[in-house]
């Protein structure tokens, strides 16, 4: 059961759809632009009081031993799961830079 | 909120145990017994997200002139303290926990709440407040300027770490950044107690001006009142804020530091694919090794001052029923509480320094995954490894853990985990009845292999029940893990002395309560009825009743009515056994070596009864001051109850299942 997050301002609607992958598969050092969280409502509220919240720049900088990524968000390093960080849905930062 | 009558409280906030405070009834209810009404002190708050230095700040300002309660029917420890300024008058300033907003989703930030929007049972309204932020990661951290500005009192804008910051090729134009903000705005580094002039002076300011009048309470949460105004969805008025703050942070100037190199270095070893679990390993030796064998000296030290001091008590009071009640009933209790404080002093001193200096936080991101496939979290790893010294400490820990499932199912596991009050009883079972011969040829003995098997059983234990509870009475959709990984920084001693003598004072009150409690209605069972010439029989005392009744419930277990009065004694304290076995066989001086004590028990129980005892052990929740905390920590008696039954269950049929087999 998967509720949509609203969208973020700067986010120009299906077409840049196409662009969109997980967190998951992005890789070490790529920096990209949160556009949607795919989760319960009352999980999102801990990523967004971390400041993970749609139009925030990610990056990737290493991975635990158990293969989670660990994030940077506003110079603050995160630890994820990797099954959220398949329910952050991203495209590659400067793609669609409206603001 | 509570009127200029309200008393101090520091000095009224510490509610008897177990009681819910008097004053619970609500805020509002006028307090009759301060007749002579003091001049109120005004309420600072410290506010701030977790390891932003809150707690510093707050030592720096109130030293030793401090104290621990707990919020009445929460569980969130409330720390209170004076700054006082001469010729300024004091205000009260009490330490928030750490929040990162406002939701109330954690009991954390439920206090939070509580206390900044004047509903806190106790404390009045905060007439001013502090939000402490650590500069090196600023944006994130001025989400909270918002919401806290709408409490409406004054606030100073504390910007921690400023030397760090600067160290790292960032920075910030405070003035700027306070007029966007419309707050006063310090930079400051509260360990070297750099920059805490102008706090003082704000406190100063505030104590000057006396309490504010009373006032509608604010309503306080990640959505401010505008916003709700507006109706915007959670993430919308999250995003909003989180441009407004990046705007803020533009004209103040702000740039954000550059990577710590040292934390990157240090990530690259501890967070490593094959290093990263290696050092995990070696920290958890490492504290195992602190607990068990460097504090065993202090720990004999402190039985030796408890009895040699209680001999010496005793030769000096004539014989009587008081002499007995002092030093069989009074001094043993407080002994068997004392004996464990250098142990979880040592404990709580590791888990400082590895919490300090930002290594928990990798632990964590390590163990979670483990974890998370019993249905734990990477934040339980923290109390369950305390456990092994003590489930009290360590259920007090769990509250790290943010999820209210997650937390549940940790304490309610803990208990399994082989804690040192188990041991004793260990030791003393598997010396009488085990053999010592070789199971590993010279590696192993049977023995070593017993007390092995006893570890793992609790473990597996707790394990089989986590999995149990997340699959059925905790239930739920996936719980977010999101762990933030914080520099890693040298540990502060006097952060470090300050948080072991608080923990201490929290174990002592809690642990020392009830289990003096117990030991003294145990002695007063053991000493009634008295007959003609002094105390009776313990078969004939109340106690022994008690064991007599028992008998049939526990003779399928291979348990005379004698085990039945140990089982009962050791609700005050698993270790007490021993003694009240010693007592019963009449042995003088027994302890878990007492070779007459091993013979006794030989004597009076066979080879599958010690092991069925020692299963039993394993699982019963024979401790009062852990169900004590649990009913805290849970607010109610549905947990610790469940938990005793479930527990008791597992003993019993496991009991019954060893002496089948043995």
């Amino acid at each position: 059961m998967k509720l949509p997050m609203a969208h973020p301002a700067g986010y120009e609607g299906p077409a840049a759809a196409v662009t969109e992958l997980s967190l998951a598969q992005i890789g070490l050092s790529e920096v990209v632009e949160l556009v949607r969280i795919d989760l319960p409502v009352e999980e999102v509220e801990p990523l967004l009081e971390r400041g993970i919240l749609p139009g925030c720049r990610i990056c990737p900088v290493r991975f635990s031993p158990s293969g989670d990524p660990i994030v940077l968000v506003d110079g603050v390093l995160l630890a994820l799961r990797k099954e959220t960080a398949g329910c952050l849905c991203v495209r590659q930062a400067g793609a669609g830079e409206a603001a | 909120m509570a009127g200029p009558a309200a008393p101090h409280p520091s000095t009224s906030a510490t509610p008897a145990a177990g009681a819910p405070a008097p004053d619970a009834a609500g805020p509002t209810a006028p307090d009759v017994t301060a007749a002579p009404t003091p001049p109120a002190t005004p309420l600072v708050a410290l506010v701030g997200p977790p390891n932003a230095g809150k707690s510093t700040l707050f030592n720096q300002l109130t030293g030793l002139r401090q104290k621990v309660a707990n919020y009445p029917g929460v569980t969130v420890e409330k720390h209170v303290g004076r700054f006082r300024s001469p010729g300024h008058g004091e205000v009260e300033i009490v330490d928030l926990p750490g929040v990162n907003g406002f939701s109330a989703r954690t009991l954390d930030e439920q206090v939070t709440r509580e206390v900044l929007e004047g509903r806190a049972p106790g404390l009045r309204a905060p007439d001013a407040l502090v939000l402490i932020v650590d500069s090196t990661r600023l944006e994130p951290q001025l989400m909270l300027v918002e919401p806290v500005l709408e409490v409406g009192v004054p606030t100073l804008l504390v910007l921690n770490m400023a030397d760090e910051l600067a160290a790292r090729d960032g920075g910030v134009d405070d003035g700027a950044l306070g007029e966007q903000l419309g707050v006063e705005v310090v930079r400051a580094n509260a360990r070297a107690g750099e920059g805490l002039e102008r706090v003082r002076r704000f406190l100063e300011h505030v104590a000057e001006r006396g309490p504010l009048p009373p006032r509608p309470c604010p309503v306080i949460s990640n959505v401010t009142r505008a916003q709700k105004r507006l109706s915007l969805p959670v993430v919308d008025a999250f995003a909003a804020r989180r441009r407004h703050i990046r705007e803020v942070g533009r004209q103040a100037d702000y740039r954000p530091p550059q990577p710590s190199r040292l934390t990157q270095r240090l990530d690259r070893v501890f967070l490593h694919r094959l290093l990263g679990p290696l050092v995990f390993l070696a920290v958890v030796v490492l504290v195992f090794q602190a607990i068990f064998t460097w504090a065993v000296p202090l720990m004999d030290g402190v039985e030796w001052l408890i009895a040699t001091s209680g001999a010496q008590v005793a030769a000096r009071l004539p014989d009587s029923w008081f002499r007995s009640l002092l030093v069989d009933g009074v001094w043993a209790g407080v002994g068997s509480v004392l004996v464990f404080l250098p142990q979880i002093l040592i404990l709580f001193l590791f888990l400082g320094i590895l919490e300090d200096s930002g290594y928990m936080a990798r632990a964590a991101v390590i163990a979670d995954r483990a974890m998370y496939r019993v249905g734990l979290q990477g934040r339980a790893f923290l109390p369950l490894l305390s456990a092994y010294a003590c489930a009290v400490p360590a259920i007090l820990a769990a509250r790290t853990v943010e999820d209210e499932r997650d937390r549940l199912a940790t304490i309610f596991v803990t208990p399994f985990m082989t804690c040192s009050a188990r041991l004793p009883v260990y030791a003393l079972l598997i010396a009488a009845f085990i053999p010592d011969t070789p199971v590993l040829g010279p590696f192993m003995g049977a023995r070593a292999a017993t007390m092995l098997g006893l570890y793992a059983l609790g473990a597996a234990a707790a394990v089989g029940t986590a999995f149990l509870l997340k699959r059925s009475l905790l239930k739920g959709k996936g719980s977010t893990f999101l762990m933030e990984l914080p520099p890693y920084r040298i540990p502060s001693p006097r952060s470090l002395a300050l948080r072991l003598l608080d923990r201490s004072r929290v174990f002592l009150k809690r642990a020392g309560k009830i289990i003096l409690g117990v030991t003294v209605a145990l002695w007063f069972l053991a000493q009634f009825p008295a007959g003609p010439d002094g105390p009776p029989d313990i078969g004939d005392s109340a106690l022994g009743r008690i064991g007599k009744v028992m008998e049939p419930a526990i003779a399928p277990l291979g348990f005379d009515w004698q085990i039945g009065i140990g089982l009962v004694s050791s609700l005050a304290a698993r270790e007490v056994i021993v003694g009240t076995l010693g007592t019963i066989y009449g042995i003088q001086e027994a302890d878990e070596g007492s070779m007459e004590l091993q013979a006794a028990l030989q004597g009076h129980m066979s080879t599958g009864a010690a092991v069925a005892l020692l299963v039993f052990f394993v699982f019963a929740l024979q401790c009062m001051s852990t169900v004590a905390v649990m009913r805290r920590e849970t607010a109610g008696w549905k947990w610790p109850a469940l938990q005793f039954g479930y527990m008791l269950f597992l003993a019993y049929s496991g009991a019954w299942i060893a002496y089948r087999i043995f």
